[in-house]
């Protein structure tokens, strides 16, 4: 038995990195400090839909095939390729990234990763504008305004408010965690006066709670002491429970909400009473409330990145930013869901220039979402090749996107039989990063962190990098010999 | 005069900037057919895509006869002459352009006249998103030149306007039209979407159908009988004039018709 | 490994005051020998060429989380500069911040081999590190930013000197990092509030310590611990005008650190500290001011920061300098606080001529470097990309080596500025000697590395040859030839194997990443309560933080005895 300290979790974008495992005889057996997906990944990883051995489809099925075969399988696949995808990269290492950019590049292909099914959105808004953005101990140690618009980290990101935000003990700001058990016990008191009301044993009306809700009383919640929640959703989510004060905006109306805020903030004037279904009133509220902080910051998720407006609520929320910034410190960040999609852009981009959606086809790289993203690539069908490596395309693309990816050869990498895998026509089972091989993660704030290897990967499994790299050498040889031909041939 | 037609339909993104009358003035059908594009990562001739037919008429000028969906970035920052594409026409068309016409007798793909300056593109089907719009993270909009639609046209057009005209004949537009503009004038015959104008700090859209819903951030000035297009045209109304975007202490003007926009005589108590 | 002889070129090698004599170099496994054998060396005929140590750059942001970003933001930068992918070469695209293995073609293409990248914050470290493995052809090294980490701020205020020193060494060895870079001292830790400060005597809210504090003690600690280099700063009130003041007051204040006659600290991007005025009305140069107390003291090296006209990204880690910018341009802006150590900023910018403040700005850098009189104490720099893209290296080169050249940029300038410029009564023109002083020899003799810089015997085989004839050429008259040839070196030489030829990369190389090893007589407590220190003051394990040997893909590091 030994105990690992310090072990970087590889699931969100989070990545804590104070994990502690305990291995026997090669298997994790327990875990501490890990939220409960936390917990899950490394007990459950070995689950039984592990891929045991390459496999090639013939006569329309996956069989067995020594991995020379299924390199070799690949490479000519990616070598004679018109235009080609090599698509996932997020829940791999650096490392393995760097290997992809250069075979993408070697094979004139798209390559692109999942960002551009959660915060590719994100990046555009932030080309447009910038980004005003600070690492999550910065928000530790200073933030009195914590703001979470369109995500649910209680529920998505587990341990970001322990860490990071309103439960973290910083140097200047001290952790909310007290206050939230007392407010948690409070309520409880109220929840049983109100179901003894609601069972007849009491007659009296419950005082109305403070509600944070709209519509009612004045958000007095604001004016509280210490660091203060927001939280800014379609709908109640667990984290709108904890929150101090929880507004609830009309679907697709967060673009209208902010740019209204952003007048607010200046003092300025509306022609209106409503914004997004929340009295102008209230706003004007929420504007003090965010010019009189200390240090504000707001956190986004694909409530705003995946809704109607898309990279231009990113844009506006970057704007109301730094609008807010001629009047006090505010920062912003994007709630990064896989473990290293940053990772995946700031490898691409410090290759290449572009942080996803980069197109080789022409010998350099190009990058213009809208046509050189998978999903644009996909939809119309340009392609006649696909790798996919570290994500399910298969389960969470749109339909049509899937059909047309299955329409020509696809080669899948994971360790899972994942959807994806079930439709590949090459796969490659791959030894899971940050468990069984070591590497490199981003975090979402781009702090680097290292993966740890903690166990021994199966029998005869490489990691991403090992294959990435043989299909690598293998595309030079085929393409070397074709090279030959053609000379001979003239 | 040059006449193209496509050899097939293309599966793959043809990146064809050398179909520009700049580039083929001067040249013999053989050295068009010699000029090099790109097949998805495959580079091929010209000549190896489309038949090159040499037609009547000198004056410097390319027609394409069919399917051109596929093919990007045809007249690619061109000066002089006239293309026409008698069918659909890819990505990038007259993206740059700096004079000349271009004529499109069917749609036209994303970015269609991109940070153009001056010429005319007209199509006569619809036009998808970021007509005139600039490349990512580039404020370089369209600075002058005229672009007529017939159809409607995508989300995010006309942003970072800062000269010249579109006009918008088609019952749709899509979100975001005139983002940032800072000049120019937009014309939307009928209708046009949400958050329209949205950040922009000068020019005018003058919308002579409904406008789907006003931002909150624009203000009302003031109801004019009509305005002024360009030299040869001018709207009747009368129209409410909105001035916005607030968020950007911008100083733009909406028009929109005051007949068929009812759901704004709420803003008339501000007058 | 193959011997080299380059033979009959015109050697300019002033660390050995080699000025411009035809002799043979020759070249043995990597390092500068007395004599090879000429039968079976590989010759290079440099007959009528000029040859030098390779290029040497103090202060080049290529790598790391900061550039990185200016890369992600700025998609209409890269998309007019792309560079296709060749037999040899990786693709790749500039244009002001290029791509890693751009950003290693390019400088090799000029004749460089050592570049230093200035500015690392150092949880980012990895980050910086694996950039650096992808920057091909160069020797590098990199500086961690302390001037307002907290451990810093904290010992220095206690008095701790010795304290203070041991944990400089272990950041350096923790981030495998090369001298101690210092930027805005104090009002970046200011900045995490959104304040800053304004003067070298201003408090640093919440830690009672001022800049010139922080300053004269990181310089101290500096020579206890026996680094080669300088503390490497970036002065209070950059960018700002009238902060001329601020900058003599910073180098009055080092006077106190004894320097037995050496230099103790260097001054980065002097252009950039060296405004007068009193608002962007009437800035003007203060050129003449900051070089009379250089020229009259011997313990400040600085460097250009030499603006060129062009649009490009300026970043850096002073956080408030970069939100002024974003104030004045309206452009997108990137804020990036780090935790317990730093921020930093990105704008992008465009240096026109046509601009008063831009073109007296372009003047200030000429001025500085011509006015200073010993060229061992300014060296040539765009503090890239901040003041221009690197590669703009050879426009610089033509307006130092000819009046004419700078006298005819100076023309198409604003009138204001050319009003102002003091350009006109220089008559100074650097000869190729000095030329390979500022460009080579003054900053690897700086930065105290031994094996860089010259073409002495043991010396790194790190060598360019410039198509330029001294004996026929009047490098003064042919400045476009002189811009054509040191853009496109003949041949650029790295560890004795020839990389470049006539302007192309015709051997793909890795370089060596060189970093200190201090070692002090004890080293840095790493306890428990450092332990739990760490965990209250950053937000990752303190076993997750440093930059472990095989971050760095070819290692260089230097041994270094502290006296403490």
């Amino acid at each position: 038995m030994s105990i690992v300290q310090s072990v970087t979790c590889p699931i969100c974008g989070c990545l804590c990195d104070d994990i502690e495992l305990t291995i026997e005889n090669n298997e994790v057996v327990k875990v501490k400090n890990g939220c409960a997906i936390c917990e899950a990944k490394f007990l459950g990883y070995r689950g039984h839909h592990r891929i045991k051995t390459p496999l090639i489809r013939k006569d329309g099925k996956l069989v067995p095939v020594s991995m020379d075969e299924a390199v070799h399988a690949a490479a000519e696949v990616l070598a004679n390729a018109n235009y080609p995808i090599l698509y996932g990269w997020s829940s791999t290492s650096s490392e393995a990234q760097r290997i992809g950019v250069e075979l993408t590049e070697e094979v004139g292909g798209v390559m692109d990763n999942t960002a551009v099914v959660c915060h590719g959105p994100s990046i555009l808004g932030v080309q447009e504008v910038g980004i005003p953005t600070c690492t999550l101990g910065q928000i530790r140690h200073r933030a009195d305004l914590i703001i979470y618009w369109g995500c649910d980290p209680w529920s998505a990101h587990p341990r970001h408010l322990e860490r990071y935000t309103s439960f973290a003990e910083g140097r200047f700001e001290k952790s909310e965690w007290k206050a939230y058990m007392q407010k948690l016990k409070a309520q409880a008191g109220k929840k049983k006066v109100q179901s003894a009301t609601r069972s007849g044993l009491i007659k009296t009306q419950p005082p109305r709670a403070s509600s944070c809700t709209l519509p009612g009383a004045p958000p007095s919640a604001l004016s509280k002491r210490g660091r203060k929640l927001i939280v800014i959703d379609v709908r109640k989510s667990m984290s709108a429970e904890m929150a101090d004060f929880f507004i609830q905006v009309e679907p697709n109306k967060d673009y209208e909400l902010m740019q209204a805020i952003r007048v607010l903030i200046k003092d300025g004037e509306l022609d209106v009473d409503k914004v997004a279904g929340v009295p102008v009133e209230y706003l004007k509220e929420v504007a003090d409330a965010l010019v009189n902080c200390e240090f504000g910051v707001i956190f986004f998720g694909m409530g705003l990145t995946q809704t109607a407006g898309k990279f231009r609520n990113i844009e506006v929320a970057i704007s109301l930013v730094r609008d807010l910034n001629m009047r006090t410190k505010f920062l912003i960040m994007p709630m990064r869901g896989h473990f290293n999609v940053t990772g995946a852009n700031v490898v691409s981009a410090w290759q290449s220039g572009y942080p996803y959606g980069v197109d080789f086809s022409l010998g350099y790289p190009r990058y213009n979402p809208g046509e050189t993203t998978c999903m644009d690539v996909l939809i119309k069908d340009e392609h006649d090749a696909t790798l996919v490596i570290a994500a399910d395309p298969g389960a969470n693309f749109p339909k049509k996107a899937v059909q047309n990816m299955v329409k020509h050869p696809l080669i899948v990498i994971d360790p899972h039989m994942n959807a994806t895998a079930m439709l590949g026509d090459i796969v490659f089972p791959a030894a899971f990063v940050g468990i069984e091989v070591e590497g490199t993660a981003y975090r979402m704030d781009h702090v680097p962190l290292p993966l740890k290897k903690v166990v021994e990967p199966p029998e005869g499994i490489y990691s991403d990098e090992e294959i990435l790299r043989r299909i690598l050498e293998e595309v030079r040889i085929i393409k070397k010999q074709k090279a030959q031909q053609k000379v001979e041939a003239t | 005069m040059i006449v193209l037609t496509p050899l097939k339909t293309f599966k793959f993104p043809v990146t064809a900037e050398c179909i520009n009358p700049d580039v083929f003035q001067g040249k013999t059908v053989a050295e068009i057919a010699a000029l090099p594009v790109f097949e998805g990562n495959r580079q091929k001739t010209l000549g190896e895509l489309f038949k090159i037919e040499q037609a009547e008429g000198d004056n410097p000028s390319i027609t394409i006869n069919g399917d051109a969906s596929e093919v990007r970035r045809i007249g690619y920052g061109m000066k002089t002459g006239e293309i026409v594409v008698n069918g659909n026409a890819g990505m990038h068309l007259g993206e740059k352009m700096a004079g000349g016409r271009i004529v499109v007798n069917g749609n036209a793909g994303q970015w269609t006249g991109s940070s153009m300056k001056k010429g005319l593109i007209e199509i006569h089907g619809n036009a998808s998103d970021y007509l005139a719009s600039p490349y990512r993270g580039s404020t370089d909009g369209m600075k002058g030149g005229k672009i007529v639609v017939d159809g409607d046209v995508g989300a995010d057009s006309g942003c970072y306007l800062s000269g010249g005209l579109i006009k918008i004949k088609g019952s749709n537009t899509g979100q975001f039209l005139g983002y940032h503009m800072s000049d120019g004038t937009i014309h939307v015959e009928k209708n046009a979407a949400s958050r329209l104008g949205a950040n922009m700090t000068g020019g005018k859209i003058v919308v002579s159908g409904t406008v789907e819903e006003m931002m909150p951030t624009f203000t009302i000035d003031s109801v004019k009988p009509k305005v002024k297009i360009d030299e040869a045209e001018t709207a009747t109304g009368p129209f409410y004039v909105f001035l916005g975007d607030l968020a950007e202490n911008g100083t733009g003007k909406i028009f929109a018709s005051k007949p068929n926009n009812p759901n704004l005589k709420a803003y008339e108590k501000y007058l | 490994m193959t011997e080299l002889l380059i033979k009959n070129g015109f050697v300019f090698d002033p660390l050995n005051k080699v000025n411009g004599e035809k002799m043979d170099i020759a070249v043995k496994n990597g390092k500068i020998v007395e004599k090879v054998n000429e039968h079976k060396a590989k010759i290079i005929d440099a007959a009528g060429l000029t040859v030098m140590p390779g290029g040497v750059d103090i202060h080049t942001h290529i790598a790391g989380g900061e550039v990185n970003t200016g890369r992600m933001v700025r998609p209409e930068d890269h998309v007019k500069d792309a560079v296709r992918k060749t037999a040899l070469t990786r693709s790749g695209t500039g244009y002001s911040i290029p791509s890693t293995f751009v950003t290693g073609y390019r400088y090799s293409q000029m004749g460089y081999t050592t570049v230093m990248n200035p500015s690392m914050a150092p949880l980012e470290a990895k980050h910086t590190h694996e950039e650096l493995n992808d920057i091909p052809l160069l020797d590098k090294a990199t500086y961690p930013l302390i001037g307002d980490w907290w451990f810093v701020l904290e010992y220095l205020r206690k008095g701790d000197l010795e304290e203070c020193a041991r944990h400089v060494a272990w950041m350096l060895q923790t981030t495998k990092g090369y001298a101690i870079k210092i930027v805005n001292p104090g009002g970046l830790e200011s900045w995490g509030f959104g304040r800053n400060v304004h003067s070298i005597d201003d408090q640093v809210p919440n830690f009672c310590i001022t800049p010139r504090e922080i300053m004269v003690g990181l310089a101290k600690v500096n020579k206890m611990l026996n680094l080669p280099h300088t503390i490497h700063l970036h002065t209070n009130n950059l960018g700002l005008p009238g902060n001329y003041t601020t900058t003599l007051d910073t180098m009055k204040a080092l006077e106190s650190v004894p320097s037995d006659g050496k230099p103790n600290m260097h001054i980065t991007h002097l252009q950039f500290s060296s405004f007068g005025g009193d608002g962007w009305g009437n800035m003007r140069s203060a050129a003449e001011e900051i070089s009379k107390y250089i020229n009259t003291h011997s313990h400040v090296t600085a460097d250009m920061g030499q603006v060129i006209f062009t649009d490009t990204t300026t970043m850096t880690a002073d956080g408030p300098f970069e939100y002024t910018l974003y104030q004045l341009s309206g452009h997108k802006w990137v804020n990036s606080d780090v935790e317990t150590e730093t921020s930093g900023g990105i704008i992008p910018f465009h240096y026109k001529k046509n601009n008063a403040v831009n073109a007296t700005q372009w003047s200030i850098a000429l001025e500085l470097a011509l006015l200073i009189e010993d060229p061992w104490k300014i060296y040539m720099t765009t503090d890239h990309p901040n003041g221009g893209p690197f590669f703009a290296y050879p426009k610089i080169i033509a307006w130092l080596t000819s009046r004419k050249a700078r006298m005819a940029t100076l023309k198409k300038c604003h009138k204001k500025a050319q009003k102002k410029s003091l350009l006109p009564s220089i008559k100074r023109e650097l000869s190729l000697y000095e030329l390979a002083i500022v460009t080579r020899a003054g900053q690897a003799k700086a930065l105290g590395l031994t094996n860089k810089g010259h073409l002495g015997v043991g010396a790194d085989a790190d060598i360019a040859i410039y198509d330029v004839n001294p004996e026929t050429t009047d490098i003064a008259r042919k400045y476009k030839a002189v811009r054509k040839a040191f853009g496109n070196a003949a041949y650029t030489i790295k560890d004795g194997r020839v990389v470049v030829k006539d302007g192309e990369v015709v051997q793909n190389v890795d370089g060596r990443t060189i970093w200190l090893d201090v070692q002090t007589a004890e080293p840095c407590r790493i306890d428990e309560q450092m332990k739990n220190k760490f965990r209250e003051y950053w937000s990752v394990d303190y076993a997750n933080y440093p930059v472990y040997d095989h971050y760095v893909k070819v290692k260089d590091p230097i041994t270094i005895q502290a006296s403490v």
